[in-house]
């Protein structure tokens, strides 16, 4: 397979009708819609990006809206694509990608453990790391980790001096 | 009479009953950190695993959304214990390319330093942590020793011995002390003096050979499509390497080559390392040969009150057990939008446990989790 | 055949054989090999040849039975909390706590962490802790040489305080582990997905 450059690869995106940007010589952003990021997901493994790096949320609590993001490289390109989907706030809820990657499942669990975002098609969304845990999720915005902290352990600004 | 038949395990698999819950970890002495594995057993053999995880969880990931950019830097390199600076320097790079800035050579080279020493460290961890779990002590004990040597280095360049946050955004925190860099180079002639020793006593080891044979196999493509890094896909076969690939610091001016090895099992992987410490000293003795003359920090005004435009970066480092990634969203402010770590332990943590465990007998599992490296800390965040 | 004629007497012979079962004591301590943070980095070096522990006699131990010294290497999250206890009541008495770094004191960096406990001795009785983040070995070796000198002075009884006020221990325990509501108010807020059959509506 030959190598591709970011360009090339951006005007491919392009034409399948996904956005993106150019952040470096080695790295671009893309944006997704959330009913087929599945499709060109796998599109990008069959081209080559078959090293998924990682899972992570983002809360864009402004806009009302989380985003998924899915980092991606390949080796034989050696490009890395930030691959962004967002779905709204209200209904967080998306498409899993473990058939296309297996360790998936466990960035999904650690996703949904700590946005509330639903994976459908996932079966074991269970708890990896919090335990006893009836809180809202503790990576959104909207949950305040001092004052939980505090009524909890009892922690104290600056040590409860000053 | 067929005499395996009446082997406890041959009795117990007729016998559903006789399954059992053994708690591996977090209180074990061949478990690397507070981690641990709930496997379900037949005899001594494994039937399915469960991982324990989360007694690390410190909400790292939260926890950078409340504090400074700069004052982050202190919270990143608890993310590995035993490797820290590659976390930094992830960090760093992040903020950099966000910023758009590019940091003066000689602080470069430094970091290319630390990150190399650092791997060293976390190498000889790995070597005394193969001698560990297999109950041969000696390595263990020598290696600590070893790894002292490297630690007094960081003590005096960065004034810590474990956590350095030697790495800040723009280059790093000040310029390495008269005469350390000969002392640097005498210390890796010490190390590189000790190689022949940990060969005769653990690498070159036919009781090693036989243990670490054939355990924990990973395919070529297997490596590639379920996310393992460094050493644990190089060791498959797979020639990739975050140095090479997507030059950082002052690798692109370094002489390497990627190593290689087509086994893919325990054993392959103990080698690796063990090559690659190599490799590390030979770099590190590279680096001390070139570094230019000149700054090692760029001004970026008050670093307590760093303000990094918007926009977002992911960047990632090689480190001792993988690809350690910084995605970073900056909305302006003096504080990080949002931080995500891309740790390299998850892959060969969770997944590769399910795969591989079941066929495992329980005296294999403390050493296949050293030969994959994983560092629980990096997976709890 | 002791003659014991009076309390006083028998008080003088108890102060008297304590003294000299404290000094075995002090000098054979096994210390429980539970890393529950990062501290444990240092346990290494203190353990093997560089500063090597075992010339006072102290010996790593794999399980909390025959243990003496839990080691609480740093920050503990609400599991590790849960494990430390179950390992520290397994223990059998006199058993001491040494707590490691700032964050066992007051949380450290992590004081607004939502899953690390802030004050380690709300938990458990905390015999000896160490400043710094993390100590350094000769601080450990320090604190350890100390607590030898708390055993013979028969001062270090940190764990009678446990049975003594199980009470206030048992409450912040509960606290954390026993079934309970949302802390904030704000958990209100969380979306629960229902699984719809047939598609999304």
């Amino acid at each position: 397979m030959n190598r591709i450059t970011v360009e090339t690869l951006l005007q491919d995106l392009a034409s399948r009708g996904l956005n993106g940007e150019k952040i470096s010589e080695q790295q671009i952003k893309v944006f997704a819609s959330k009913d087929n990021f599945v499709n060109h997901l796998h599109y990008l493994q069959t081209i080559g990006f078959e090293h998924l790096a990682n899972i992570n949320g983002v809360d864009y609590i402004a806009e009302n809206e989380f985003e998924v993001v899915y980092q991606v490289y390949s080796y034989e390109h050696k490009i890395h694509i930030v691959f962004k989907v967002r779905i709204p706030r209200e209904k967080p809820v998306i498409l899993t990608v473990v058939t296309l990657w297996e360790q998936a499942q466990f960035y999904e669990q650690e996703v949904h453990e700590f946005y509330g975002i639903y994976f459908e098609g996932n079966k074991d969304l269970s708890h990896l790391f919090l335990e006893n845990w009836n809180d809202l999720p503790p990576l959104r915005k909207d949950f305040n980790t001092e004052e939980f902290s505090e009524k909890l352990f009892g922690s104290k600004r600056h040590g409860g001096g000053k | 009479m067929n005499f395996n038949s009446y082997s406890l395990t041959k009795i117990a698999k007729e016998d559903k009953d006789t399954t059992y819950d053994l708690f591996f970890g977090p209180n074990h002495p061949g478990m690397h950190g507070n981690f641990g594995y709930v496997l379900d057993m037949v005899g001594t053999e494994i039937n399915s695993v469960r991982p324990n995880a989360g007694q690390l969880h410190r909400g790292f990931e939260k926890l950078m959304e409340q504090r400074g950019w700069v004052q982050n830097l202190t919270l990143v390199p608890r993310i590995c214990v035993m490797d820290p600076d590659p976390n930094e320097v992830a960090y760093c790079m992040s903020v950099e390319r966000i910023m758009g800035v590019e940091i003066p050579e000689r602080a470069k080279y430094l970091r290319t330093i630390t990150l190399e020493m650092s791997r060293l460290t976390a190498y000889l961890l790995a070597i005394g942590g193969f001698g560990g779990t297999l109950g041969h002590y000696t390595p263990t004990h020598w290696s600590t020793a070893d790894r002292d040597l490297i630690m007094d280095m960081f003590e005096w360049l960065t004034g810590g011995r474990v956590y350095h946050i030697y790495n800040i955004p723009g280059g790093v925190r000040s310029d390495a002390p008269e005469g350390f860099f000969d002392k640097l180079l005498e210390v890796m002639d010490a190390l590189e003096a000790r190689l022949p020793d940990y060969d005769s006593i653990l690498f070159e080891n036919p009781i090693v050979h036989k243990r670490l044979k054939g355990l924990g196999y990973v395919s070529k493509e297997d490596a590639r499509k379920t996310g393992l890094s460094g050493p644990n896909l190089r060791a498959s076969g797979n020639a990739y390497d975050v140095r090479k690939d997507v030059p950082y610091a002052a690798y692109p001016y370094l002489d390497f080559e990627i190593i290689t090895q087509e086994g893919g099992d325990a054993l392959t992987r103990a080698l690796q390392i063990r090559l690659e410490y190599e490799q590390t000293i030979n770099l590190i003795r590279q680096a001390v040969k070139k570094i230019p003359e000149g700054d090692v920090r760029l001004n970026l005004g008050l670093l307590g009150n760093l303000k990094v435009q918007a926009g977002e970066a992911y960047e990632k480092v090689e480190s001792s057990k993988g690809e350690f990634g910084y995605y970073i969203v900056s909305d302006g402010g003096t504080k990080p939008y949002r931080v995500s770590v891309r740790g390299p332990s998850l892959p060969a943590g969770f997944l590769w446990a399910q795969k591989h465990l079941p066929t495992m007998k329980i005296d294999d599992v403390a050493a296949w989790m050293g030969s994959l490296s994983i560092c629980p800390p990096d997976f709890d965040k | 055949m002791f003659n014991i004629n009076s309390l006083e007497q028998q008080d003088n012979q108890d102060k008297l054989w304590d003294k000299v079962i404290n000094y075995f004591r002090k000098r054979s301590l096994w210390m429980l090999h539970y890393c529950t943070g990062c501290g444990a980095m240092e346990l290494p070096p203190v353990m093997t040849s560089r500063w090597d522990m075992e010339r006072f006699g102290i010996g790593p131990m794999a399980t909390p039975r025959q243990a003496d010294i839990l080691l609480i290497t740093g920050y503990s999250s609400v599991r590790t909390m849960k494990r430390i206890i179950r390992t520290y009541e397994q223990m059998p008495e006199p058993k001491w706590v040494l707590a490691f770094g700032s964050c066992t004191v007051n949380g450290g960096m992590y004081w607004d962490s939502y899953n690390v406990i802030n004050n380690l001795g709300e938990y458990i009785p905390v015999d000896i802790t160490i400043a710094g983040c993390m100590p350094r070995p000769e601080a450990i070796l320090d604190s350890m040489l100390k607590l030898m000198d708390m055993i013979q002075a028969g001062e270090a009884k940190a764990f009678r305080k446990y049975k003594e006020n199980y009470a206030y221990y048992k409450a912040n325990q509960d606290r954390l582990f026993m079934e309970r509501g949302p802390v904030l108010e704000s958990a209100a807020l969380r979306y629960v997905h229902e699984e719809t059959e047939g598609g999304e509506a």
